[in-house]
């Protein structure tokens, strides 16, 4: 049984990318099992989506803690302490990750052992659909990693996609986009490990009283450590030479991320700013400019 | 009393009482009036918070808020800001909290809440004349489970139980709730509605509201990217064009009596507000359906044809 995984961000379209990969699975002749997983947290919050394929029956349930290969759809998620993309991977795995870097610099970087193959489908979606939206293409990607055919692919994506997208060109778009990606990458073979299945022994979680079971926050104001900065795509950057003060953008953030400095010119905290654009779009002299994010650190 | 108010947006207040890194969706509606709203509140308030989108502002172990946070079920919000207002009540009669130390209590929900599951407890807070403050984030949905249909839906929106098909090509297909007037039924001495696009009025309604002991109830139509399918930049765009093209009346009503606050000069038509929202695209391709965009043309133009006759009759 192959078992892969997929991590995203909420949004970006890794579930929709995981039932590509089962549905294609399935029109091969598999069995295919594929679902996603997310709390109450949406666009932009890492989500992860899980993918069995199998030539047998599947009997196994649940998340996927041991994959035999993850795709990565937002490099900035192989350092996140939530995302956790490459726990439980196999000693053979191979790792996909959405980046305009290198292989090797990815490796030297986040010190991977196993195989990395990386592509910027970012770059690729923006140019191809005019969207950062990449289901398609991870799913091209991820069916050519797991060599799966490229007519099943394409039967995949009409099933999948028509569903939710109404528009006929943007479908045609999207399955261009995903043959492209399933042509970028070369066909590999992933080496399946043996069955890894053990019996865990059944706990009890003891009853506790609302005192000691219920959290309680005793600071204020504490998010700034969350640093939702890895979030966006796109960063806003201001050009003081044209900027009035005119406080629009500070008055237009949701997440209050936009300050006014000493001289009253307005600058935004990094770590924090999702990446809305409202400030680049309300900005009535377009001083400010969406910039294309390389890493969020 | 006198209230100053403000006159443009550089004279908003700059501190915050609100966070940034909150978990909410980028571009968020609700949580860009939330924040203009905490700016006028303080520091010394109570958060009640309904379950909702808001119910990702505080997950443990992190907080946005400079107050406290009380986390409630769907129905009961305001039940549990009359508990927090006895309590603070009490403790100040009986010498054990200084007057000085009081907090305002301050309930956050969204539509779901306040338009259908916990509008009873809401009535019963009203008719009790308990004093605190009501935000309604009205995204005119189930915004937090995948976008449902709400009491607060408009009229052929497409959602997540309203999808587009041969049998309903025209999504939703009964009318919003209107809640500002069965609020107002109960005669609370402020209600307003608000709107993430015009902050000024916003601070201003918060600030008018202060002087009043009893209910104060704010709604606000808050874009929501991921359910309107819209692009998170857009937000305050949309919300603009809903004061704009007429679809949500700025208003305000003390003690029962409505005034409107903003009124545009001449309105844009509708469309300019449909068009570009993923849940009324089904209004425009394949076919445009002329009769649907009449008909809600003609429901805001009923509405604004009944405020200009009863605000020229007052004069």
């Amino acid at each position: 049984m192959l078992r892969l995984r997929f991590h995203g961000r909420g949004g970006q379209g890794a579930k929709i990318a995981s039932r590509i990969l089962g549905t294609a699975a399935f029109f091969e002749g598999y069995y295919a099992q594929d679902f996603p997983l997310y709390g109450a947290e949406r666009r932009g919050a890492p989500i992860s989506a899980f993918t069995r394929i199998s030539k047998e029956p599947i009997l196994e349930r649940g998340i996927i803690a041991e994959p035999d290969s993850v795709f990565v759809l937002d490099e900035t998620l192989l350092d996140d302490p939530h995302a956790h993309p490459l726990s439980g991977l196999k000693e053979h795995g191979i790792v996909f990750v959405n980046t305009a870097r290198s292989a090797v610099e990815l490796k030297d970087t986040y010190k991977i052992s196993v195989q990395v193959i990386t592509l910027d489908i970012t770059k690729i979606s923006l140019k191809m659909l005019g969207k950062p939206i990449l289901s398609a293409l991870a799913g091209g990607i991820a069916a050519r990693i797991v060599n799966l055919g490229e007519d099943s692919l394409k039967k995949s994506i009409e099933k999948e996609l028509s569903e939710i997208i109404t528009e006929k060109e943007f479908l045609l778009k999207n399955k261009e986009a995903s043959q492209y990606c399933f042509h970028a990458i070369k066909p590999i073979e992933i080496k399946i490990a043996k069955g890894i299945h053990k019996a865990n022994p059944v706990i009890t979680v003891p009853f506790e009283t609302a005192l000691i079971s219920s959290p309680t926050i005793y600071t204020t104001g504490n998010t700034p450590l969350r640093k939702t900065g890895n979030w966006r795509v796109f960063k806003p950057v201001w050009n003081y030479d044209i900027c009035t003060k005119c406080m629009v953008c500070v008055v237009r953030c949701p997440d209050a991320c936009i300050s006014v400095n000493e001289d009253g010119y307005p600058y935004t905290d990094y770590d924090n700013c999702k990446g809305c654009m409202i400030c680049v779009e309300e900005c009535p002299v377009k001083a400010i400019e969406g910039m294309r994010e390389a890493h969020a650190w | 009393m006198n209230i100053t108010t403000i006159k443009s947006i550089k004279d908003i207040p700059q501190e915050e009482n609100l966070s940034p890194g909150t978990p909410t969706c980028a571009g968020c509606g609700g949580l860009l009036s939330l924040r203009h709203c905490l700016k006028v509140l303080g520091e010394k308030i109570v958060v009640v918070n309904a379950a909702g989108c808001f119910t990702l502002l505080a997950v443990y172990p992190f907080t946005p808020f400079k107050s406290s946070w009380l986390y409630t079920a769907m129905a009961c919000a305001p039940a549990g800001a009359q508990g927090i207002r006895d309590a603070l009540d009490i403790l100040i009669r009986k010498g054990r909290l200084d007057s000085k130390e009081n907090l305002k209590v301050v309930v956050l929900t969204g539509d779901g809440v306040a338009y259908d599951i916990g509008l009873a407890s809401t009535s019963g807070a009203l008719y009790r004349n308990l004093d605190f403050y009501y935000i309604c984030s009205d995204n005119e949905a189930y915004g937090n489970t995948g976008f449902q249909s709400s009491g607060a839906t408009p009229f052929a929106s497409k959602t997540g139980t309203t999808p587009i098909g041969r049998i309903s090509p025209t999504g939703l297909e009964l009318s919003k709730k209107n809640l500002f007037e069965i609020w107002r039924s109960h005669t609370p001495p402020y209600l307003a509605t608000i709107s993430p696009a015009h902050p000024v009025d916003l601070i201003n309604k918060f600030k008018k509201a202060e002087q009043y002991k009893g209910p104060k109830l704010f709604i606000n139509l808050s874009p929501c990217p991921a359910g309107w399918v819209t692009d998170p930049s857009h937000s305050a765009k949309f919300a603009r064009l809903a004061v704009d093209t007429g679809i949500w009346a700025l208003k305000e009503a003390i003690y029962g009596e409505v005034k409107h606050t903003v009124v545009p000069k001449s309105f844009k038509p509708v469309e300019e507000y449909l068009k570009g929202q993923g849940r009324f695209a089904h209004l425009f391709k394949p076919v445009r359906q002329e009769e649907t965009l009449k008909r809600i043309q003609e429901m805001v133009d009923q509405y604004w044809d009944n405020v200009c006759s009863r605000e020229s009759r007052k004069r």
